[in-house]
């Protein structure tokens, strides 16, 4: 027994040191060039060598590990353990970066213990145990520490979640969305709009490309996948009602909302205020819901359309607002197909953009849940700086900001990771690519809509920017990193309208060159 | 600037010598220099106008404009350069001109100004007709920018005027459901008062916005931000416009600060927020929370006791409502109404 675990440890040992090490090419360069919270730049070379001393004091020969007592007293905090001293003079000792790289460290090494083959819960625990230690010394549950023992805490709750089993870190202190009421998470949302252009830049964006597509049309339909509260509608109806070069009267909107079967009351309550708002602004305005089915796929069906409006779609998968729920891929990708039988004259979608993905996506497969976790831990280490620049680090909005929207974001994302590996159609992979190979065309975002990004930019602290990525779409950048997109897109023909010879779905610009003519779509520039 | 005096063949160390009816003054030296006299300068500021001003005038052109016999390039080319120096007093702004609309107004408004800029970077024997062109692009572009910024700066409005709404009614619902849920609790007076006190500068917030935000002119001139909150008119007291400008910008757009400034002094009783601690919520935390962001923010100047009655404030939204409003809409409201009637009314509950 003892020698088959001593055996399985070394390979969890080589294992881990060797993902680790493959991964420090990739992220060398990506990570060499960005500014993080903390000083990241030494984690891309000793981080092997460190890694596997930790892991080695963990694995100290003084406790044997089949030995159940000896497990169960890796959970505990009780001090006295060897390994307890191990990881303490690990974890304690320096100070500043040092100390946030060791936070770090800590965090990667737990996720390494949830991931491969061989899996090690008692192992992640007893690094929780001590990152949680070190994160309460630095007084990060009374709204203390540093903006990266924050970031750290919350991600350490989001791993205790998923040791625990719970949905999503849901047994965790300060996973607190559930415990927050309404009003909290509305102000902390707003807070975090007001400290951040995430939100208003999709919301803006997207705004921009649908009006811009209607702009003669007399009755628009926007299907809206996760409306939420509906927020990116009051500024749709304020565009419309004002639309330049005096066109009067405004266009008769009507918005769809798509949403999963429970939470009808919450809908209506989205709908009744979307009405008033367009009735105090003079907006023709209709509210429709429509359920997903009990898949939680979108049946295009559903939705009614009424003849002569024009339909577009809308998808926001804004990664710290949208829910975290299983089975969103599916629903996701049920939604966009059902952008062609729609017949939707343009689709704009907003998502999260990743920097090292996109180079290697063969890869992508590969990738265990520590290199996922790692991917998060980036994400919101980037987000995190961002909110830094802008609001000092103590600022209590950030912390409400925080607590209430960004821990649960993380709670969910690194759920997520884990269960990807697991679990078939929870995989997320890069919506722009899947439209295309699904045949959509893009659709070149106006001048007007970049420099309303920009100037919208310009609002918030420095550090953000905002590039072209192809024709269509718009990224959303904290210095070298990607936060999000916005991107156009024209689905292709509805089924019915294809020719008998055509091919089911449209790959590439050769084939739908061949369809632009059947819509009257000359004010799109198709790639 | 340039010489008031007016000069004469006064006594100078260096001989002069006036040539001719061109009325030049020259010295001597093997490299004349030129005095620019009152009247060749008046020449000179007349041939630069006609010109177009003294990003399109060159040496030469003027040369040709003013036709005074013995002047040359070299004399004129170091006095236009001086000229064009002395007519930049805007040139800062231009610098800044996409991130700060007031700037880019200002910046229209100098249209010679900002030819001025291009000017500079161009090449002198540049045909006029391309620096014609090229300022056309400018102004238009700017135009454009104009037009993008003002839309924009309504979008935003419109979406803190939802996120307003949205917020207000979330505090009412759950004012309702927190009163079902406590029951007897003993001060509900207080909080109501306090309720109100939350909500009214917002609400008084939408009423104004109508009128403010089409008065686009206006805002333009002052910070971008400042306009967003589009508030400053109901207490009466204009923020200081320079906080944003020392600070850079400031993405904060939302109006709450309003709320801590309107609770007065008098709604603050100590055993008030004491009471607020012992109430069923367990969100004084983060009532806390958004208190103190106001504290780290430099550009709102709170003083110590108004983050703590903020505290109260929305700590208490969060409790209690005693008498549900169930008015639809937030710009369907009246507040004199309800801040002449219900407040007092809950405060004599609370104190009496």
């Amino acid at each position: 027994m003892e020698t088959m675990m001593m055996k399985e440890i070394g390979d969890l040992s080589r294992s881990s040191s060797s993902s680790t090490a493959s991964r420090d090419v990739d992220f060398a360069c990506a990570w060499s060039n960005w500014e993080p919270v903390a000083d990241w730049a030494p984690f891309s070379a000793p981080v092997a060598d460190d890694f596997d001393d930790l892991v080695d004091s963990m694995i100290c020969p003084d406790v044997a590990l089949d030995d159940p007592a000896a497990l169960s007293s890796m959970s505990n905090t009780s001090a006295d353990t060897p390994i307890d001293e191990e990881v303490n003079t690990y974890a304690t000792a320096g100070d500043g970066d040092d100390k946030d790289l060791r936070l770090v460290h800590l965090l990667v090494a737990a996720a390494e213990a949830l991931d491969g083959p061989h899996r090690y819960p008692e192992l992640a625990r007893v690094i929780l145990v001590r990152l949680k230690e070190l994160v309460e010394r630095a007084g990060v549950d009374s709204g203390g520490g540093t903006s990266i023992e924050r970031l750290a805490a919350h991600f350490a709750d989001a791993l205790q979640g998923l040791l625990d089993g719970g949905v999503a870190g849901r047994s965790s202190v300060r996973d607190v969305r559930l415990h927050h009421n309404k009003a909290d998470v509305l102000t902390a949302f707003q807070l975090l709009q007001d400290m951040s252009p995430y939100i208003k830049f999709g919301h803006f964006t997207a705004n921009q490309a649908i009006l811009e597509a209607c702009l003669d049309d007399r009755r628009v339909h926007v299907v809206d996948f996760d409306i939420d509260e509906g927020v990116q509608w009051a500024s749709l109806m304020q565009a419309l009602v004002s639309r330049p070069g005096g066109r009067p009267p405004p266009p008769h909107l009507r918005i769809t909302a798509v949403s999963r079967g429970g939470g009808s009351r919450a809908m209506q309550e989205t709908g009744r205020r979307l009405a008033a708002f367009a009735a105090s602004l003079g907006q023709p305005f209709s509210f429709s819901h429509c359920r997903l089915d009990a898949d939680e796929r979108f049946r295009p069906a559903s939705v009614k359309v009424v003849k002569g409006e024009t339909v577009v779609m809308n998808c926001m998968l804004h990664p710290t607002m949208a829910a975290t729920r299983r089975g969103r891929a599916a629903s996701v990708a049920s939604f966009l197909s059902g952008a062609a039988e729609l017949g939707a004259k343009v689709v704009t979608m907003v998502e999260e953009e990743d920097d090292d993905e996109r180079e290697d996506l063969a890869a992508e497969e590969e990738r265990g849940f520590a290199a996922r976790f790692m991917a998060e831990l980036r994400r919101y280490s980037t987000v995190w700086d961002s909110l830094e620049a802008g609001f000092p680090m103590q600022g209590r909005a950030r912390g409400m900001v925080e607590r209430v929207i960004l821990g649960p974001g993380i709670a969910g994302a690194v759920n997520r990771a884990y269960r990807e590996g697991k679990e078939e159609g929870e995989k997320e992979g890069n919506w722009g690519e899947w439209v295309t190979a699904m045949g959509f065309m893009r659709v070149g975002i106006s001048c007007f809509n970049h420099c309303q990004a920009k100037l919208l930019l310009g609002l918030f602290n420095d550090g953000y920017k905002v590039e072209e990525d192809g024709i269509n779409k718009l990224v959303l950048g904290w210095k070298t990193s990607r936060l999000l997109s916005a991107s156009v897109w024209k689905p292709p023909p509805p089924p019915h309208l294809l020719l008998p010879s055509s091919p089911p779905i449209l790959v590439g610009t050769t084939s739908s060159s061949g369809f632009t003519t059947s819509f009257e779509d000359s004010d799109f520039i198709f790639d | 600037m340039f010489p008031s005096k007016k000069p004469t063949m006064n006594s100078h160390d260096r001989p002069m010598c006036v040539q001719g009816d061109s009325g030049l003054v020259l010295t001597t030296d093997p490299k004349p220099r030129l005095r620019w006299t009152v009247e060749l300068h008046d020449r000179f500021v007349d041939a630069v106008t006609q010109l177009g001003g003294p990003d399109k005038a060159t040496p030469k052109t003027i040369m040709r404009v003013m036709g005074v016999k013995g002047l040359t390039l070299y004399h004129l080319k170091s006095h236009l350069q001086k000229f064009r120096l002395g007519k930049q007093p805007h040139k800062e702004l231009n610098d800044h001109s996409v991130k700060n609309a007031a700037a880019a107004l200002e910046l229209q408004r100098n249209a010679a100004s900002s030819s001025a800029l291009m000017g500079r970077n161009m090449n002198e024997n540049m045909h006029m007709n391309d620096a014609i062109r090229m300022q056309m692009e400018v102004q238009r572009r700017l135009h454009e920018q104009l037009e993008v910024q003002k839309l924009l700066q309504m979008r935003i409005e419109a979406h803190g005027k939802y996120m307003q709404s949205i917020l207000e009614r979330a505090c009412e619902t759950l004012a309702a459901e927190t009163m079902v849920n406590s029951g007897g609790y003993k001060g509900p007076g207080n909080q109501a008062a306090a309720v109100s006190d939350m909500a009214f500068p917002a609400l008084q917030d939408l009423h104004l916005y109508g009128g403010d935000q089409l008065d686009m002119h206006q805002q333009m001139e002052r910070p971008p931000l400042d306009g967003f909150f589009g508030a400053e008119g109901i207490l009466g007291k204009k923020r200081p416009a320079d906080p944003y400008n020392s600070n850079g910008k400031s993405p904060f757009l939302w109006a709450d600060d309003l709320r801590l400034q309107d609770l007065g002094p008098q709604d603050q009783e100590p055993s008030k927020s004491d009471q607020l601690q012992i109430a069923p919520s367990s969100s004084v935390i983060d009532a806390d929370s958004i208190a103190n962001v106001y504290e780290t923010k430099p550009m709102l100047s709170m003083n110590s006791s108004g983050d703590k009655k903020y505290d109260v404030g929305l700590a208490s939204a969060k409790l209690d409502w005693p008498s549900p409003r169930r008015a639809p809409h937030p710009m369907e409201m009246v507040n004199p109404m309800m801040a002449g009637s219900a407040m007092p009314q809950t405060r004599n509950l609370s104190y009496g």
